[in-house]
Formats: structure tokens, C-alpha cells, sequence
């Protein structure tokens, strides 16, 4: 641990783990994607003046379209609905920081980097350019066969890397560091919309993430699981992967800002959410139908007609619970006093124009008019109308919140003008799409007889862009100049982020929130009374109302918690070291390399990434777990654990979508068609015997552990290492015996399907043991976990879980 | 919890679980095999997972949510694949 060092230097946003600091970094970086996703923009409607080949080439033109999909759906929409969550989120549930500060400082950094290799990628002979949604068999070398193209695929695999940190995190802070007395009802709306958010992201994100491990593996190494000569359904695997992400993914864009507007239509019309309980209700069942709807992105394809028609009434059915949630908020404006202020604007329009978007989505979802549609700009706009349209919230958000994060008041009437601009702007450039309908999606050739509306939506994008010169204009300045803001400067505000001082200290309040007496109030410790910075209420006002502190019961003060840690560059080390490394694997290509350059970096990225990761390994950071806290419906398990089980549940979906893939192929194939790739299932039956007994030992090192023996711990420990090497032994000498006999990876679908699913678990494997040997080390050299053994039993969940996707694979790939 | 014996014959028990399924295939037709195997390896994840893994003895919302996960991926894989038949 070092100190955090002052705002004012650099340093500091290096080393911060603090949730505040983090969430400042994770908006301004969004924003600078929004930037440069806002030029490709920009380009794409420049060429769209006239149709036909203009100021850009037919490729620089598809990478235009790409880079800015991925740009704006990856790199802006969630991770700036994250800045505000990692800003607000702890606050308004009564929590110091995430569970995991240095997790989540490592989730922003891969964020960054993964940003900056897609930049890069556009230097490697030209990036990704066959669409955002990467359909197979375009996606394959053969069709995209640019360095840049593979760099792009790998930068999302780490951005969703760290999505998957950042999304462990948020469930187990939320799930387990709610002040006292907050049940689940009282959780505010925002964070109600971030929590069901980072549920839809720990299913989603973890199949795409098992599509983008398929993908990077038939772009590097040159397996076939999206080449259209392996079997006809190709393109039909990569498209249920994809939506089956793809499709929670809009309601993972959405729901953030759904929680701003649910949040500011409260603060600015004065008046609780009508029907707050069935909102909450409607939102759950949306996260829910979220995972039931996802092949009606895929009416055109030959998928049968009963299950389109399934999914068709599933996909009408989820704009059921929407329709309850507009209500609501129209209700709740109509029973309110509205403030017409900049950021209730903002969501009042997001509300306009999520609607309308919502509606021409209906058009979408029927099989019938989607044989239409499809592949128009009529899909354009409607997306448009829905991401972008609901993520005008998030501008609302912005303003609503900068009081809080600078202290400052923003300008108002540039604010207003902000929004007006913008919303004309926006509706000039989406609205005429619709009317251009015919226009086909991806090229530039469009009908002659629509250039009047082209052109509108093209004057439409510039003054949406020249919008945010305000917006930047207005913050920029207001950030020197503005007035004062006090801790609350919203009337009818009463989230508990009000209730502190703008900007809130860094450890956000003495002591501990509490909501135990039906009101916030502030419990001081004995420890934090000396450590208080803040956390007073500046400006007379309603938050004073449920403001209280109090003194501590004896009870409360053996609850008293050690000083937390903020700072860590370990995180940054291993952003760059990962960053050189996936730059390194980039100019792998059919497993053979673009130049030695690339070699030098795989290496580099390697020394990097493990020195960093052994520096975050061995240091001493505390972050301590509250000692009281709600915890529904998770008591009792301990943080670090559930952290464990959330990510573990991630995994069954990573590798669950690997071996289904598996499955699917072979009966699209014919299941009796399938040649078993292992002449022998002799191997495969000695490494499941080796496996099963290693799991035996963990559970052995376990038991040493609690008895604090540490001789049985390093035995059982060590068997256990041992019994991995022996696994990847007898995997290596498999492998090496079917090279011999000339089956490669590249050498039939079968061949690719086995050497994948069994080397990703065989990666699993290498992990744990690089785990296992820095746990044999430390308990050699500190007798480490004798005292506490939790780190044991942590090790040997993830151990088990490795063994039960062992326990599946054998008899898939040795003996059907 | 922590109690050897019974890690020991949860830990023969699999051993014993896992020759079977090879057994299977030299003693039963193609489809009953498959059926079998599955039930076999479904029956050493559970008692993976509520033993080695003590699920059993946590809250359980544990086992509601990596049930979720698995319900997820048996959804996607049956979906997908009955929609190219």
C-alpha cells in the first residue's frame, strides 16, 4: 500500500482504487471514446451527402461503420453509465467503496487499454470493417484478413475482461454492502437499474466473451468454428452466441439511464414514483425475458419458423413491463410539480425518444414486416432511437450529478441550450432514416430519389456534434467558475450522495451510514471520529430532515474498522502488460507470425503482465468488508467467497457456451457424422482420475488449513500441483502423439472443437496452478494462511469447478 | 464439515462414478450409454459441488445462482440447437 497522493498530481489517477476517482476516469475516458466514436460518425454522414463513393474509400468507409458501432456500444454507452455507477452507487447504498477497490481500479485500466488497442488496430494495415456485430463467416482471416482486424477482436475480449471484474464487483457491493437498513425495496432506483444491469452482464458478457475465445482462436491459431466450408451452420453458431449477448446487451445499455430517469423524474417533479414496487417488479421480469428473445435478431436466417414464432411473442411480450414503467413516470409527472431544469430535460426527452424507439421496434419484431425491414435504415434508426435516444438520460446524469463530483454548479441556460440543440439535432438527423427506410444498411449506395433526407440527417449529425462543444464549453468552464453548489442543490433530492459534502471526502462520511431508525444517519467508530475529513452537511436543506449522528453503542465500536487502502499501481502495471501482450498475439495468424516484432511483445507483455501480477499478489491492501451491512440474500458468506461463486457462475457460462457450441455443430452436422479426434479414451480416463484425486487433495489442504498444520498444508497442497502437472502432462503427450499422426487444430471442425474446449480447460488448469504455486510459496515463506484459510478454500472452489468441466469433457470428446 | 471420511468416499464414490461411464459403452448401446454417461456426470457434479465445494452447507441463494448460470447455457445450447432442425 502507498498513500493516495493529491488530486492535483498525476500520480494519483495512476495508483487511485478509490470508487470516486475511478468513476471521474471511466466518464472522462468514455467521453473521449464518445469523441472519437461522434468523428467516425461524422465521416460516415459526410459520405452519406450523396450516394456513391465520396471522401472515403469503400473500406475506409466499412471500418468507419465498424469501429464507430463498437466505439459507441462498447467503449461509450456502458462504461459511461459505469462512471456514474462507481460514483454513485456506494454512496447511495451507505457503502466506503466497492467490496473490491483494487478490482475495480483493475477493471478501468483493462477498459483504457482495450480502448487503445482498438486505436491501435487501425494502424496494422486497417482495422476490423465487416460490422459490429462481427457475423460469421465474415469474421474469419479469410474475409477480414488485416492484422487490425484480429487486434479488434482481441480488445473486446479485454474489455470484456474487464467487464466481467467490473460486474463481480458491483453484485457483490450492492448484494453485500448495503448500509443497515436498507432492504431491498429501499434501494434507490439508480442503483436498482445498476444492480439488475450487472445481473444481465454476468450471464450475457460471459457468452459473448465464449464467443469472442472461439473467434480469437480462428483468427489466431486458424481453427474453423466460423469457416463456411466447416459446416453449414457457421454463421448460425457465431449468430446465437452473439444475440444471445446481444440482445440483454440493449437492455444492459438501456437500464442505466432507465435508473437516471427513474432518479430524476423524482427529484425534479417532487413527488415519489408512482407505482415504485411495480417498476422495480417490471424491470426484474425485463432482466429476465431479456434471455428469452434473442433469435428475433435472427428472422432471415434458415432457423425454423416455430421458433421464430416463439420468439416472436417473447419479444412482443417484453414491451409489456416497459409500457408499465412509461406509465409510471408520465403518472408520476402528472401527480408531480415538474422543475423544468437541464438534467430533468434531458430525461424527459430520453423518455420521448426511447418510446418512439420502442415502437418502431415493435415493427421489427414480427417475422412477417422484419423479412422487410431487415437490412434497411429502418433498423438503423430504431437502434438509434433506443441506445443513443436512452442514453440521453445519461447527459441528464451528467448535469445532475457534476453539483456533487466538482462542487460546482454548471450554467443553466447553456445547459437548456445544450438540450435544445441536441434534441433537434437529433431528431433531424434520425427521423428522416425512417422515411429513407430503403436506404440498405453498411453501404453508401443509396437510391437517388432519398438524398433529401440523407442530406437533413446529415445537417441533423452536425449540429448534434456541435451540441456537445456546448455541453463541453458549459462544463469546462462552470468547473473554474461556477457557482458554489453546496451539498444539495436540488430541492426534492433524497438519495443519501445529497446528505455529504460536494465532493464527498474520500472515505465519504465518519464512520458508518445507517438507515436502522427508518432515517439515514451517520454512526460514528471510535477510530473514524480521529480519521473524519467531512462528511458534514454544508447547506441547510431537506437531507437535514433524515440527518443524524450518532454516538456508538459499545456494540458498534468492537465493530470498529481498521484504515481502508486507496491506492494501488499494480492495476495500471497490469493494463500495460496485458495491453503489450494482446498487442504481441495480434500478428499471430493461422498460428504463424506477422513479424518478429510481434514476437518481442508477446514476450515483454508476458514479463509485464506476470511482474505486475506478483506485485498485486504480495501486496498488503486493505479493503475491509463492512462489519454491519444488509446483506440479503447473501448473509453470512463472506465477500472475497461470494465474489468467487458470482465470477464461478460467469465461468459455467463461458465454458457452457464452448461446449454448447460443441453440441450445436455436431447434431448441425449429424451427430453420427462426428469423428472422435482421441484414437484412445485411455488418456482421457487416467487424467480424469488425476483430476478427481487433485480435487481430493484441496480438499485435503483444506482440512490442514483449519487444523493450522502447515506440514499437510504444503503436502496436500503440493500433491495438488503435482497432480495438475501430471494432467498437462499427459494433455501434452495426447496432444503431441495426435500432431504425430497429423491432426492440428486447423485440420477439420472436429479437430478445432477438441484441441479448443480441452486447451481452454487445460488453460483453466495452467491458472490454478500458477495460483497453487504462489500459495506453496507463501505458506513456505510466511506460514501464510495458517491463521486464516480462507484463501485455500477459494483456491479449491475454482479447483472443483475446473474438475467438474473435466468431468464433462471426457466423455464428450473420448467416448460418444 | 470438515470431516476426512467422508471427503474419502464422496472421493471414491467419483472414482468409481467415472470408470463407469467407460464401462457403459462396452456394456449398453450407443444412446442408452450417452443417456447413462450423462446422468453419471450430472450425479459427480452434484456431489462436487455440495461436498468438495460444500455448497451444501452455504445459503441457498449460492446454489440458486450458479443454477442460474447453468439453466442459461442449457437454454442457449437446446434453443440453438432445436432451431436448425
Amino acid at each position: 500500500m502507498s498513500d493516495l497522493p493529491p488530486a492535483s498530481s498525476v500520480k494519483r489517477w495512476l495508483v487511485t482504487t478509490n470508487h470516486k476517482d475511478v468513476g471521474v476516469l471511466y466518464l472522462l475516458t468514455a467521453l473521449f471514446f464518445l469523441l472519437l466514436g461522434g468523428v467516425l460518425a461524422l465521416l460516415i454522414r459526410m459520405q452519406l451527402w450523396v450516394p456513391g463513393p465520396s471522401i472515403l474509400s469503400g473500406r475506409a468507409y466499412n471500418e468507419a461503420v465498424t469501429t464507430h458501432g463498437l466505439l459507441m456500444v462498447f467503449w461509450f454507452l456502458s462504461p459511461f453509465a459505469f462512471g456514474f455507477a462507481n460514483y454513485v452507487v456506494p454512496l447511495q447504498i451507505g457503502a466506503k467503496d466497492l467490496a473490491f477497490p483494487r478490482l475495480n481500479a483493475l477493471s478501468y485500466w483493462l477498459y483504457l487499454f482495450s480502448g487503445l488497442l482498438m486505436m491501435v488496430s487501425f494502424f496494422q494495415g486497417g482495422t476490423y470493417d465487416a460490422g459490429w456485430t462481427m457475423y460469421a463467416p465474415l469474421n474469419i482471416p479469410e474475409y477480414s484478413p488485416m492484422v487490425g482486424g484480429t487486434t479488434a477482436v482481441l480488445a473486446l475480449l479485454m474489455f470484456v475482461v474487464s467487464v466481467t471484474m467490473g460486474t463481480v464487483n458491483f453484485l457483490v457491493t450492492i448484494h453485500y454492502g448495503k448500509a443497515e437498513g436498507m432492504g431491498m425495496w429501499n434501494i434507490p432506483l439508480f442503483t436498482w437499474s445498476i444492480l439488475l444491469t450487472v445481473w444481465m452482464m454476468l450471464f450475457a458478457f460471459a457468452a459473448l466473451l465464449g464467443a469472442l475465445l472461439l473467434l480469437g482462436s480462428d483468427r489466431i491459431i486458424g481453427t474453423l468454428y466460423f469457416t463456411a466450408t466447416g459446416t453449414e451452420d457457421s454463421s448460425l453458431l457465431w449468430a446465437h452466441l452473439f444475440w444471445f449477448f446481444g440482445h440483454p446487451e440493449v437492455y444492459i445499455v438501456f437500464f442505466p439511464a432507465l435508473g437516471v430517469m427513474l432518479e430524476i423524474f423524482q427529484t425534479f417533479s417532487g413527488r415519489r414514483l408512482v407505482g415504485r414496487k411495480w417498476v422495480i417488479l417490471a424491470m426484474i421480469l425485463i432482466a429476465v425475458q431479456s434471455f428469452l428473445v434473442w433469435m428475433h435478431h435472427m428472422f432471415l436466417t434458415n432457423i425454423n419458423l416455430e421458433i421464430k414464432t416463439i420468439m416472436m411473442a417473447t419479444t412482443i411480450g417484453i414491451s409489456l413491463p416497459f409500457d408499465l414503467i412509461v406509465f409510471a413516470l408520465i403518472y408520476t409527472l402528472v401527480k408531480g410539480r415538474v422543475q423544468f431544469t437541464t438534467p430533468f430535460l434531458f430525461s424527459l426527452g430520453a423518455l420521448l425518444l426511447f418510446i418512439l424507439g420502442g415502437i418502431t421496434g415493435v415493427f421489427l419484431g414480427a417475422v412477417v414486416l422484419d423479412y422487410e425491414f431487415r437490412g434497411t435504415y429502418w433498423v438503423v434508426a430504431h437502434f438509434h432511437y433506443v441506445m443513443f435516444g436512452g442514453a440521453t438520460a445519461l447527459f441528464g446524469a451528467l448535469y445532475y450529478w457534476y453539483p456533487k463530483m466538482t462542487g460546482r454548479m454548471y450554467d443553466e441556460f447553456l445547459g437548456k441550450l445544450h438540450f435544445g440543440t441536441f434534441f433537434v439535432g437529433f431528431n433531424l438527423l434520425y427521423f428522416p432514416l425512417f422515411l429513407a427506410w430503403e436506404t440498405p444498411r453498411r453501404v453508401f449506395e443509396y437510391n437517388v430519389e432519398l438524398i433529401t433526407w440523407h442530406q437533413l440527417a446529415t445537417i441533423g449529425g452536425f449540429i448534434v456534434a456541435a451540441s456537445f462543444l456546448i455541453m463541453f464549453y458549459n462544463l469546462y468552464v462552470s468547473y473554474w467558475n461556477g457557482e458554489p453548489a453546496g451539498a444539495n442543490p436540488w430541492e426534492f433530492s433524497r438519495t443519501a450522495e445529497w446528505a455529504i459534502d460536494s465532493p464527498p471526502p474520500l472515505e465519504n462520511w465518519p464512520g458508518r451510514a445507517s438507515y436502522a431508525d427508518g432515517s439515514l444517519s451517520f454512526i460514528e467508530t471510535p477510530s473514524t471520529t480521529h480519521a473524519a475529513d467531512g462528511g458534514q452537511v454544508a447547506e441547510p436543506g431537506v437531507v437535514e430532515e433524515f440527518l443524524e449522528v450518532h454516538e456508538p453503542t459499545e456494540t458498534e465500536a468492537v465493530h470498529d474498522e481498521p484504515h481502508e487502502d486507496h491506492a494501488s499501481i499494480w492495476p495500471f502495471g497490469i493494463g500495460v502488460g496485458l495491453f503489450v501482450l494482446f498487442l504481441g498475439l495480434s500478428g499471430l495468424h493461422g498460428a504463424e507470425l506477422q513479424g518478429p516484432h510481434y514476437l518481442a511483445a508477446i514476450a515483454v507483455g508476458v514479463g509485464l503482465s506476470g511482474y505486475a501480477l506478483l506485485g498485486f499478489g504480495f501486496e498488503q491492501f486493505h479493503a475491509p468488508e463492512a462489519a454491519i451491512a444488509e446483506r440479503w440474500p447473501f448473509e453470512g458468506i463472506g465477500k472475497t467467497k461470494l465474489g468467487v461463486w458470482f465470477f464461478l457462475a460467469s465461468d459455467v457460462v463461458v465454458f457452457g457456451a464452448v461446449i454448447g457450441a460443441f453440441i450445436f455443430i455436431r447434431a448441425g452436422m449429424g451427430w453420427g457424422a462426428w469423428e472422435t479426434v482421441p484414437p484412445d479414451p485411455l488418456p482421457g480416463l487416467v487424467n480424469t482420475f488425476v483430476l478427481l484425486t487433485s480435487s481430493f487433495t484441496v480438499i485435503l489442504a483444506l482440512v490442514a488449513a483449519e487444523r493450522k498444520s502447515k506440514r499437510g498444508l504444503l503436502g496436500a497442497l503440493g500433491a495438488t500441483f503435482v497432480l495438475g502437472l501430471t494432467f498437462l502432462g499427459i494433455k501434452a503427450w495426447e496432444w503431441s502423439y495426435e500432431f504425430s499422426i497429423g491432426i492440428y487444430p486447423q485440420t477439420s471442425i472436429e479437430a478445432s472443437v477438441y484441441y479448443v474446449t480441452t486447451g481452454l480447460h487445460g488453460l483453466h488448469v495452467v491458472l490454478g496452478m500458477l495460483i497453487a504455486g504462489f500459495m506453496l510459496y507463501r505458506i513456505y515463506s510466511v506460514d501464510a494462511y495458517l491463521e486464516d484459510h480462507r484463501p485455500v478454500e477459494f483456491f479449491g472452489l475454482y479447483w472443483h469447478f475446473v474438475d467438474i468441466v473435466w468431468v464433462f469433457l471426457f466423455p464428450l470428446f473420448y467416448l460418444m | 464439515m470438515t470431516s476426512v471420511k467422508l471427503y474419502t468416499a464422496i472421493y471414491v464414490a467419483l472414482l468409481v462414478l467415472a470408470t463407469s461411464k467407460v464401462i457403459f459403452f462396452q456394456l449398453f448401446d450407443y444412446w442408452t450409454a450417452v443417456s447413462m454417461t450423462m446422468v453419471t456426470a450430472v450425479a459427480k457434479t452434484l456431489l462436487i459441488v455440495a461436498y468438495f465445494q460444500h455448497l451444501r452447507f452455504e445459503p441457498r441463494s449460492l446454489t440458486y445462482l450458479v443454477g442460474m448460470g447453468a439453466f442459461a447455457v442449457f437454454l442457449l445450447t437446446v434453443a440453438a440447437t432445436y432451431s436448425i432442425f
